[in-house]
């Protein structure tokens, strides 16, 4: 339904943008995150030709915390989606809400993931491959969550509802990223 | 749009078909004879395998050449639009039968040739029973070959307090050492396994007479095997970028006619490691052209034969110890060549940057250099000067070291 | 809604006359974008060009004459590899897609035209960025960069290599988004997947290869800084890390880039064949199915690089999987074949390269599955045979399909015809400067001389010097291919939207088409190959009724230029 009336509602150039829009996001998607298969990989070469991983004599990654950020970081997906849909229903105020929530649960585990990068000690590859990985997806997350903050400002602003929603589908479907990626490290360094 | 029918095909469509498979056949053959003046002499036993594979190779590869090379031409000159004529071609777009084929025939090559690269494979990597590991090491530019020896083969007259440690350890022990040759040796009909490593970057263990290569890897070893089945000397080259001096990393391999030939050679080295000569300069020089370590890669000195351009020119650096080092770095010019080798970043000759390697004193730790060979290699790069005789002192040498305790 | 019958409108040219100074500014013009891309990248090739003659001068004597040490040898090949294969290839495909996507899906411009530009304008920073590792101490460890060698044993410069690379890949990647989402989603009404002329096809599929293969080469040279600068040991045996995790991760990558260097070429030659020979090409659809078999298939052979350094057990895999993508090559080589087969051939220069094309890649078809076999790959791998391989399918192919894109499409992007007796000169310089360079070094490799060395074994100086003579051609004849392009450029022959008489929708519009390329929404012609048909006789007379041609069989000029003719 909610095609119809977009359908009724915008241009054909507008749907054709919007068509390509989402398109051209969602190869990107698949695209960038081969950059995080990638240093998967990587460390399941360096795990395969260690003799044991951790390395002898190093303590394995300490997994509460993380835990804890990841739980963290799959209530702001689902917060971001419920936030979507309801600016996509004119519904501003709860969309602040949520969106501001999302936010701050991003950055509650970004600063999580920060305080285990630092305090990790020095152990060789192991170290360097779990401060590589957990480094980059931070990066990701800071500047998605940028990103967040910009459509929040805009939302407060007016300037998103029915008819002009891209940034923030745009936005949330890059938050999903964000967080699919981390499910993807998160297992791979903690579970496996 | 005309489907892909094409006209029914006549007898003499049919002749041509088969005549031109023929001439592609024989054609590719030809070509595949020109094999053993592509490939340098067939030195292993593997090489002939190889060589057999690749002729194979050549053959089909030759036959498809001339099949393409000939369906242009023949295109070319047929169907070549007459001046003037601007209409089109046939308005065919396929032919499901020659497509089919086009596809099958690839595709059965293809799989005749991995089968028997397979098997060429399997054969010449098995460990043959009776062969002999010879340890190979890639430095920075030059190749060096290690044997070991049983204490067995030591002759029980020898001096023990004369040798090195590691020597004397091994015939208390009745174990092995290994001594060091910048040659590859072996005889004919002996297979050799080599176990090979590298003291800095990639490099790659190839002797093309032989058809095989081995990358060797930092930070572990790797094998390669092959069998010589002809007398002579060929070239071993290093095929993996190194840096500068990668195209002068080339040494040789010589493989004698007989084991007694072989053994001969063999005793000799022996027989120069466990009777060191008493004149340290004497023992230099026979440390040095063992080739235990890589000076020849970078350094330039007439008298051993080294013409490496990456480090400083050593001819006369016996002259230059006592009068130029030594004057810019306070120390004597024995202290100074003794100083180079274990701490050689500490003064760097002006113009060169900071890449030899450096050698330690104690056991277990990479490039270890015992104190012994330090001070007889020093005792020989003395007498490198315009008069041939020392600048150094070297009792002043044996105080120094006996100080530093 | 056809602009074939359509009434000529005064609206439709809005293309004012293109300036130099419009070329060197920022536009989101797709077509404009596509002529920086060119331009940019031929002055890469004379760059790297200029390279390999410094290399082929020094490799006239067995020892080192025009180079002071090796290092600096070292330099020579690494950055003519780098720059040959990210500043020249990669983006000259970027810009014939660029150019020609939109103008044959009937398109106004790209899906995103502003990304488009900031793809383009990605690319001179990160060529001046190589460049000026030249001041730090330059990248000299080869285009593949191999740790220990890149990591530890080399100067500034080799970072500087690895950040140009990053932006490159950004630029590559963002670029083939363009293309996908283009395909996918603005093709026009009557056009179908298997509708498209096969050159999108090739831009797809080769766009496929960069979105999912770059991002490992962002991985493995993210690593490469960080062993750098941050002290990391990645690739150092010494803190936990493996010099063969480079090589891996790096050829995942750059094998399937050799494929991104050759399939848009392919494109070019199913393009040239079939209009130059007024055939349609044979096996349209075995053709671009083969273009995603080997774009799929081409994500499982990388390890065929790392024959000698690979774990044994884990070469025949490898092998196999070589072997295999053979055959998709085959059955295009032979369709083309097929598609000369019975044509009424016009020896244009667009033709010539077409035809050098055939006969050089199959050379190095040839060579490769030699190459793909392990234990003749044992002998032959980092040795000249190598070289002439990757030189007989990179320049032999690529570069062929790129010199006859050029003769092919000038008239299209600048309303003049490159003049034809240079292009035929430049076609004979080129082919027999390229066969004398390049064949004997399967010999060379073949009888021992390995690759990237500045000094040899003396028995090889012959053989180098032929090689050497040889390359002096092929790099004199480049230029007439340059001086044909200027003054064509400045005073060439005039031609009207279809010289070529050719049924894909590029010709169905001026030469130079107008800012927005067409009027409406184009038509586009039932079959894009339909040659020896009445009816694409007729489509190709009401063409040539709508878009006169200023000059009449003569060259003389019937009527003034309009702009946008």
């Amino acid at each position: 339904m909610q095609r119809d009336l977009l359908e009724q509602q915008l241009s054909r150039k507008e749907l054709q943008d919007l068509r390509n829009k989402r398109t051209g996001l969602l190869i990107f998607q698949i695209s960038w995150i081969m950059v995080f298969v990638c240093l998967v990989v990587v460390n399941w070469q360096l795990r395969f030709s260690s003799a044991s991983w951790p390395p002898p004599g190093v303590e394995k990654l300490p997994m509460l915390l993380p835990s804890i950020a990841t739980g963290l970081l799959l209530v702001s997906a689902l917060l971001a989606r419920w936030a979507t849909q309801a600016i996509k229903e004119n519904r501003t105020d709860p969309f602040l809400t949520q969106w501001r929530i999302a936010i701050g649960l991003g950055a509650a585990f970004v600063v999580i993931m920060a305080f285990e990068w630092i305090t990790l000690p020095y152990s060789k590859t192991y170290s360097d491959v779990f401060r590589t990985m957990t480094g980059f997806h931070i990066i990701h997350a800071l500047a998605i969550g940028a990103f967040m903050i910009n459509v929040y400002q805009g939302a407060r602003a007016g300037k998103y509802g029915q008819t002009n929603f891209w940034p923030v589908e745009g936005a949330t479907s890059l938050w999903y990223f964000v967080v699919v990626a981390w499910i993807l490290f998160y297992v791979v360094l903690y579970w496996i | 749009m005309n489907s892909g029918k094409s006209q029914p095909t006549s007898n003499t469509t049919v002749l041509w078909i088969i005549g031109a498979f023929l001439a592609l056949i024989i054609g590719g053959v030809i070509i595949a004879q020109a094999t053993p003046l592509l490939f340098p002499p067939q030195g292993s036993a593997e090489s002939r395998q190889i060589d057999d594979l690749f002729k194979f190779m050549l053959a089909i590869g030759g036959a498809i050449f001339l099949l393409v090379q000939g369906a242009l031409v023949y295109s070319v000159i047929r169907f070549r639009a007459k001046p003037g004529d601007t209409s089109d071609g046939a308005n065919i777009h396929g032919n499901a039968t020659l497509e089919l084929v086009w596809t099958a025939i690839p595709a059965v090559i293809v799989l005749v040739l991995t089968v028997y690269s397979y098997q060429v494979w399997v054969s010449t990597r098995e460990a043959k029973s009776n062969e002999q590991t010879v340890y190979g090491r890639g430095a920075r530019f030059v190749w060096s070959f290690s044997y070991d020896v049983p204490a067995s083969a030591v002759p029980s007259d020898v001096e023990l307090d004369k040798l090195p440690q590691n020597i004397q350890d091994a015939i208390t022990n009745n174990s092995s050492f290994p001594i060091t040759s910048r040659e590859l040796h072996t005889f004919v009909g002996q297979p050799i396994k080599m176990v090979l490593d590298t003291a800095d970057t990639l490099h790659a263990f190839w002797i093309p007479a032989m058809r095989i290569k081995q990358d060797l890897i930092a930070g572990r070893t790797t094998e390669i095997r092959f069998t010589p089945i002809q007398a002579g000397e060929f070239p071993v080259v290093c095929a993996e970028l190194c840096g500068g001096g990668h195209g002068d990393m080339r040494a040789k391999i010589i493989v004698h006619a007989d084991e007694t030939e072989y053994l001969t050679w063999f005793n000799d080295q022996v027989n120069a490691v466990v009777y060191p000569p008493d004149d340290p300069v004497l023992r230099g020089q026979q440390v040095l052209a063992s080739g235990q370590y890589p000076c020849a890669g970078c350094h330039t000195l007439t008298s051993m034969s080294w013409t490496g351009i990456t480090g400083p020119n050593l001819n006369g650096v016996g002259d230059r110890a006592a009068t130029v080092r030594s004057a810019a770095t306070g120390e004597t010019p024995e202290e100074y060549i003794h100083r180079s080798l274990y701490h050689p970043t500490e003064y760097l000759v002006p113009g060169f940057g900071p890449l030899m390697p450096q050698f330690q004193p104690e056991a277990g730790l990479p490039n270890f250099m015992p104190v012994d060979d330090n001070k007889a290699i020093v005792a020989y790069l003395c007498t490198q000067t315009s008069t041939g005789e020392s600048a150094c002192d070297l009792s002043n040498l044996d105080a120094i070291i006996a100080a530093a305790g | 809604m056809a602009s074939i019958t359509a009434p000529l409108g005064q609206a439709q040219t809005t293309a004012p006359g293109l300036k130099v100074s419009d070329f060197f500014r920022w536009s989101v013009d797709h077509k404009i974008i596509g002529i920086q891309y060119m331009a940019t990248a031929i002055f890469f090739f004379i760059v790297g060009g200029a390279l390999a003659m410094l290399i082929r001068w020094e490799l006239l004597t067995p020892n080192l004459d025009l180079m002071q040490n090796g290092e600096q040898y070292n330099t020579l090949f690494s950055i003519h590899a780098t720059v040959m294969i990210f500043l020249w290839i990669i983006p000259m495909f970027a810009g014939f897609g660029n150019y020609l996507v939109p103008l044959m899906l009937g398109a106004k411009d790209m899906a995103f035209p502003w990304l488009n530009a900031f793809a383009f304008w990605l690319i001179p920073p990160a060529g001046i960025l190589l460049l000026l590792g030249w001041f730090v101490g330059p990248a000299q460890a080869g285009w593949t960069s191999y740790p220990p060698l890149s990591t530890l044993y080399s100067g500034d410069g080799q970072t500087l290599w690895a950040m140009s690379l990053h932006l490159l890949g950004i630029s590559s990647i963002l670029g083939a988004i363009n293309f996908i989402v283009t395909i996918k989603n603005m093709r026009p009404e009557g056009m179908g997947y298997w509708q498209m002329p096969l050159f999108v096809w090739a831009i797809l599929a080769t766009s496929i290869i960069v979105v999912l293969a770059t991002p490992f080469l962002a991985g493995a040279l993210t690593l490469l800084i960080l062993d750098r600068v941050a002290g990391t040991s990645f690739f150092n045996p010494a803190n936990g890390g493996d010099a063969l995790l480079w090589q891996n991760v790096f050829w995942f990558y750059s094998h399937p880039a050799v494929y991104i260097m050759v399939l848009p070429g392919m494109g070019i030659i199913s393009e040239i064949l079939s209009i130059h020979a007024r055939k349609p090409i044979f096996g349209y659809r075995a053709i671009a199915l083969s273009s995603m078999a080997i774009a799929l298939v081409g994500f499982t052979v990388w390890a065929h690089h790392m024959f000698t350094s690979l774990t044994p057990e884990l070469r025949i895999p490898f092998m196999v999987t070589s072997m295999i993508i053979a055959v998709p090559t085959g059955i295009k080589v032979f369709s083309w074949l097929g598609t000369l087969w019975g044509g009424k051939i016009r020896f244009t220069s667009a033709m010539l390269f077409g035809l050098g094309f055939l006969s050089m890649f199959v050379i190095g078809g040839i060579s490769g599955v030699m190459l793909g076999s392990v234990p003749v790959d044992i002998h032959l791998h980092d040795t000249y045979f190598v070289v002439s391989h990757l030189h007989f399918v990179l320049y032999g192919g690529s570069v062929f399909a790129i010199f006859g894109g050029i003769y092919h499409w000038f008239p299209k992007m600048f309303g003049r015809r490159l003049n034809e007796r240079l292009g035929k000169l430049h076609f004979a310089l080129t082919y027999l400067g390229f066969f004398f360079t390049f064949f004997p070094q399967h010999i060379a490799g073949l009888q021992g001389m390995p690759r990237r060395v500045a000094v040899y074994a003396p028995e090889f100086q012959q053989i180098n010097m032929i090689i050497s003579i040889a390359s002096f051609v092929l790099g004199i004849a480049t230029f007439v291919l340059i001086y044909n392009i200027i003054v064509t450029l400045i005073a060439g022959k005039r031609v009207g939207a279809n010289p070529w008489r050719a049924l894909t929708l590029e010709w169905a519009t001026s030469s130079p088409p107008p800012a927005y390329n067409f009027v409406g929404d184009p038509v586009p012609f039932e079959d894009p190959y339909g040659y020896g048909t009445e009816e694409s006789v007729a489509y190709l007379d009401a063409l040539e009724k709508r878009f006169p041609p200023p000059v009449d069989a003569e060259g003389t000029l019937t009527r003034a230029p309009q702009s946008g003719d």
